[in-house]
């Protein structure tokens, strides 16, 4: 435990002190509100301002996990700390929980960031239907967006294109779970990939709690969707574990080569 | 009693290049190396670039999985009880990677002794001792961009001490290092040894592995071409004129080089 809350206090300390990572975090809400907010002023929405703050906030959120979450398995390949962590005693699972759990929490502060820059260029205020609701479903989205970034930063260490992937990992989920719009508008092939996708159950939650839970048993529904798929990302992310951790070894894929 | 058991030792880098027909290249870095290393001894492992001394240590200290054959860190297997030999072991790595530049010295080595699991009531002492020990005790809470290549050298000397290892790995621990930390770090390794801990080291300063060593391996194209004392080696080999180590060195390389040429064409 003590090395997972160490883990979170590096990661914290050492994406702060990124400009990259502060441009994510900080200016990349602040823009994707505005655009949205541009994009949703004519549409017939009511309540359009909770999908303009929750999904500019999000996008940021992922943006942040894809560049530093993942990214940082690069970073640390490239400042040769990578075979330091992983041939301490400690777990290697562990490490790269710590850090994925650190960045979230810090990405998280993007929503409220695209909320006070909602407030500022509208000074209206967003109508939460179920505030409650909305903290559970945030909380969810975090242990959620923690188990995809886990699953996919274990699959990026067998492989030294991390940042390939990360760029092209980044669009296709912020498209396919539905950040700003229900996924019920896009293809059907589509919406069969997105519900695979724990994200999109929890965006779901949040975009329930936003416009107010009329039915409990709906939301406890959509609820227990979300966490079973949580759970099904993260035990294929310790199967991914035990396998990759032994090709990692094989392929020596610690260090820049 | 032995600490390290290296029997037939391979290793093998596979590459693919392609997608749809992908092209694979192999290299053997290392081609069936057996030796052992004793408790308390300084064991050198001398070679060219590319000899595959890098990779044997890498084997060592469970970084990479070996090809063919064994290896065994304190009696267990590297493949599959690494996770405790990683306990009992730590290595460093020469040059100027391996740590977390835009934190102070300090909070990397607070962070590597959680990584080691030391317990929390001796972590600020320990780390306190190491800061004196490589003397950076005046600059421990800079940020370690701000330090001289030298610096941070010791500042990886002082993290691969941090769990008081059985065994020490060091890859060209003294590379970037000025004469006086140099010195200092030879002074390290000596009472590493006075305490019965075991040092593995690689080093292209042939002087320093004299000094230092308690036996030696020449290993070239990854096989072994020479292990004794260094004073074995050069009573064996030594001419008239050529009686230093990095004479009776070039000698066997070269020996050896030409050997591996004839075999190639064959």
């Amino acid at each position: 435990m003590n090395v997972i809350l160490q883990t979170i206090r590096l990661q914290i300390r050492n994406s702060w002190v990124r400009p990259m990572f502060r441009f994510c975090l900080i200016v990349n809400p602040i823009m994707n509100t505005f655009f949205l907010y541009m994009m949703f002023l004519n549409s017939k929405e009511t309540n359009f301002l909770a999908y303009v703050v929750f999904g500019s906030g999000l996008m940021a959120l992922w943006g942040c996990i894809c560049f530093s979450s993942i990214g940082d398995i690069n970073r640390e390949r490239y400042m040769g700390t990578l075979p330091l962590i992983y041939a301490s005693p400690t777990s290697f699972g562990y490490i790269i929980f710590g850090k994925i759990v650190g960045n979230t929490i810090l990405s998280m502060s993007a929503i409220v960031i695209s909320y006070f820059t909602a407030r500022i260029i509208t000074r209206d205020r967003i109508q939460i239907g179920s505030p409650g609701y909305l903290v559970i479903s945030l909380i969810l989205a975090m242990i959620s967006f923690s188990a995809i970034a886990l699953c996919i930063a274990y699959l990026l260490m067998i492989s030294r294109k991390t940042t390939l992937y990360m760029n092209l990992l980044e669009i296709p989920i912020i498209m396919l779970c539905g950040f700003s719009y229900p996924i019920e508008i896009l293809p059907q092939w589509a919406q069969v990939i997105a519900k695979l996708i724990p994200i999109t159950w929890v965006i779901k939650l949040i975009r329930m709690s936003i416009s107010g839970v009329i039915s409990v048993r709906e939301y406890c529904k959509m609820f227990f969707i979300s966490t079973i798929s949580i759970v099904v990302c993260i035990l294929f992310t310790w199967w991914l574990y035990i396998i990759i951790d032994r090709q990692i070894r094989v392929k020596a894929t610690l260090e820049v080569s | 009693m032995n600490v390290v058991e290296v029997k037939n030792l391979q290793r093998k880098y596979e590459t693919k290049k392609g997608w749809v027909r992908p092209k694979k290249n192999s290299v053997n870095t290392v081609r069936g190396l057996s030796f052992c290393v004793q408790k308390g001894e300084v064991f050198g492992l001398l070679g060219q670039n590319g000899a595959g001394k890098t990779t044997t240590i890498k084997m060592m200290i469970t970084l990479l999985a070996p090809s063919a054959g064994t290896c065994k860190v304190l009696g267990l297997d590297v493949e599959k009880e690494s996770k405790k030999i990683r306990k009992k072991i730590n290595f460093i790595f020469g040059g100027e990677m391996g740590v977390y530049r835009r934190l102070s010295a300090r909070d990397n080595l607070l962070y590597f002794a959680s990584l080691y699991q030391l317990p929390s009531s001796m972590i600020d002492q320990r780390v306190q001792e190491l800061f004196e020990l490589v003397e950076l005790t005046d600059k421990a809470d800079c940020l370690v961009e701000t330090y001289s290549k030298g610096m941070i050298q010791r500042l990886q000397i002082a993290r691969g001490l941090i769990n008081d290892p059985e065994i020490i790995f060091m890859d060209e621990p003294t590379v970037g290092l000025d004469p006086i930390g140099a010195k200092m770090l030879r002074g390290i390794i000596l009472n590493m040894r006075d305490k019965g801990r075991t040092v593995i080291l690689t080093t292209h300063y042939l002087y320093e592995a004299d000094e230092l060593c308690d036996r030696i391996a020449i290993i070239n194209h990854g096989n072994m071409i020479a292990l004794d004392t260094p004073e074995n080696l050069k009573k064996k080999h030594a001419t008239k004129d050529h009686q230093t180590l990095e004479d009776v060195y070039i000698k066997l390389i070269e020996s050896s080089n030409s050997e591996f040429k004839e075999g190639e064409n064959r």
